[in-house]
């Protein structure tokens, strides 16, 4: 074997032999790790719709029909939507098993319904992954009203949480 | 039924945003399709849907957004096949050890810090329904990623194609991607036979068998088009639509088979014969409409997904920090220190690290099938692509501080080793290379 063909076989065992070595090591202390539950989905909202309608800020949640929580995850942060429901944005965090996010009403939809300033819906929830990973169940909430009563709610996924790969 | 009138003014809003913004960085320096990616991100939620979300909701009404998707994913099956065209597997013969250990290297070392970078992201980015495997195996592919097209536009632009440090750049990101689409398939196979242990093997055999009757009996019948090219100087109709037929059926093959339209097309095109003249008769056919037309609305439908609203907070961007930051430490580190030790020179190997770490349109390609099949969340995507976005734009600044002209012009006149190049698709319309 030439001298050149050795240096290139140890460069090529120390630059990129033993860094595979490396990635087999991470690959396999990776597993033990855990990340966030999964939420990421469409949930079908399950709440009263007269206890709903008696929030400042419910109304237009309550007239609303099938709504849903379309939910984008991206590690412990959450965005969420109301799909068939009127505008509003949210962010939120999971915590555990818990989620809280706070809905802020479009001002069109707060002015028409009298959400009042710095007011907003609060959703807090819990999943249980080992006995029902497809349920969640919790409160909504108006946030500075200390005389609203919080509504529960129940919210289903819509489907099999989506097979990663699936197109 | 899309709503033609809405279709058709999206395509003409994003093919002037794209016109422009790759005419203003070409101003700068740049090469169009920089400008052109930039222009997706204004596009999407990031700039016009924060700015003016009732233009943008107009505009880009998320029920319209299918036709547009399956509209660019058109061009970029076309791409992809141009892509594969372009590569030829000699070239990397041609230049020895130097180049099989820097190509190499090239992967491993960005592969492995962003598997290292995956174990800090994983459980702040991710989710209980994604397999650390296949969370840092896709972190790890999506880095070590470079962008062919690109980099022959900037080696092309610098007058470098023929020089030392543009064949072995060339030969060494053909590596890279053949490298990066075949763990990209295997990646995709894992995750979508996540539910059926079984399925994984019968997939991989199928891809096997699939991959062996391209490259064993449909490159041979292929050979046909070479010939008929060099008896008549040019192909007919028929001819060019079969070509095109051939595309979208290895591409159809691919999906049905489990990975992605995209192998398909890539494969296909690495398998088309290599004459350079050949190669450049088929690319002046199909790339202009390509890379006007359809790449814009793939850089238009990948802004749309990116929402850097999401990278919110200084823990966010700190994130997004370490991944620009390994990201090119492992590209540009990775191969520089891997070209010196063959015998490079200092400088060269820093100009070859700096091209390596070129990911653009590639880059975005392999993200958004990551995006599709949910093994990246949208805030890591965004992530991604301001990483694509930077590395991409530094490119050419950095390369020019590195070397500078009259170096390069005192490079240049060394012989090389290389053969007659085979030209491939470089990112930029007939209009654009004139500009």
């Amino acid at each position: 074997m030439s001298h050149t063909n050795r240096n290139f076989i140890v460069a090529y065992v120390l630059l990129v032999g033993l860094p595979i070595v490396g990635l087999l090591g991470v690959l396999k202390s990776g597993r033990s790790l855990t990340a966030p539950l999964s939420v990421d989905g469409v949930w079908r909202l399950q709440v009263d719709p007269v206890r709903l309608a008696a929030l400042p800020c419910g109304k237009a949640l309550a007239s609303a029909p099938e709504t849903a929580l379309a939910i984008s995850q991206s590690g412990r942060n959450f965005t969420l939507n109301l799909t068939n429901g009127p505008k509003s944005t949210a962010s939120g965090l999971i915590d555990g098993t818990t989620l809280k996010a706070s809905v802020v009403p479009m001002a069109t939809w707060s002015d028409e319904i009298g959400c009042g300033a710095g007011r907003e819906l609060s959703l807090v929830a819990t999943v249980n992954p080992k006995t029902d990973p497809r349920s969640l169940a919790g409160t909504v909430s108006v946030n500075n009203c200390p005389s609203c009563a919080s509504v529960e709610f129940r919210a289903v996924r819509e489907a099999p949480p989506a097979k990663k790969g699936s197109h | 039924m899309p709503d033609l009138f809405k279709l058709i003014l999206q395509i003409a809003v994003i093919l002037a945003v794209c016109r422009i913004a790759g005419s203003v960085f070409r101003r700068f320096g740049q090469p169009r399709v920089v400008g052109e990616m930039f222009a997706g991100v204004l596009l999407g939620p990031s700039l016009l849907g924060w700015m003016a979300p009732g233009l943008s909701a107009y505009l880009f009404p998320p029920a319209s957004l299918g036709f547009l998707n399956a509209l660019s994913q058109i061009g970029v099956v076309v791409f992809m096949f141009l892509v594969g065209l372009g590569i030829n597997p000699s070239e990397l013969r041609r230049h020895g050890h130097a180049a099989v250990l820097t190509s190499h290297v090239s992967i491993t070392a960005p592969f492995v810090l962003a598997a290292f970078l995956s174990l800090y992201l994983y459980p702040r980015l991710s989710d209980d329904s994604v397999a650390f495997t296949s969370f840092a195996l896709f972190m790890g592919s999506a880095m070590s990623i470079t962008a062919f097209p690109v980099l022959a536009r900037i080696l092309a632009e610098r007058d470098l194609l023929g020089s030392r440090l543009g064949t072995i750049a060339i030969a060494c990101a053909a590596v890279d991607d053949v490298t990066g689409w075949c763990i990209l398939a295997y990646i995709v196979v894992l995750i979508r036979s996540a539910h059926n242990p079984a399925s994984i093997w019968i997939t991989i055999g199928g891809i096997l068998v699939f991959a062996l009757v391209m490259i064993y009996g449909v490159q041979r019948l292929l050979r046909r088009y070479e010939t008929v090219y060099r008896e008549r100087g040019h192909l007919s109709e028929n001819l060019l639509a079969l070509m095109l037929l051939l595309v979208l059926a290895s591409a159809l093959c691919t999906e049905w088979l489990g990975i992605h339209l995209l192998f398909g097309s890539f494969l296909m095109g690495a398998i088309m014969p290599k004459e350079p003249r050949f190669v450049q008769y088929i690319l002046d056919r199909f790339e202009t409409i390509t890379v006007t037309l359809l790449l814009p609305l793939f850089f238009a439908f990948t802004g749309l997904r990116t929402n850097i609203g999401l990278v919110k907070g200084q823990e966010m961007w700190m994130y997004c920090a370490f991944i620009i930051l390994v990201a090119t430490a492992g590209k540009l580190g990775g191969s520089m220190v891997a070209s010196w030790l063959s015998g490079m020179p200092v400088r060269e190997a820093a100009g070859l690290g700096t091209l390596m770490n070129t990911r653009g349109l590639m880059e975005l390609v392999i993200l958004n099938i990551g995006l599709d099949i949910k093994v990246i969340s949208p805030a890591l995507f965004s992530m991604m692509v301001l990483m694509a976005l930077f590395t991409t734009f530094m490119t050419t600044p950095v390369l020019a501080m590195i070397c500078p002209d009259q170096i390069l012009r005192r490079e240049l006149t060394k012989p090389t080793t290389s053969e007659e190049s085979i030209p491939g698709i470089t990112v930029e319309s007939t209009g654009g290379s004139a500009a």
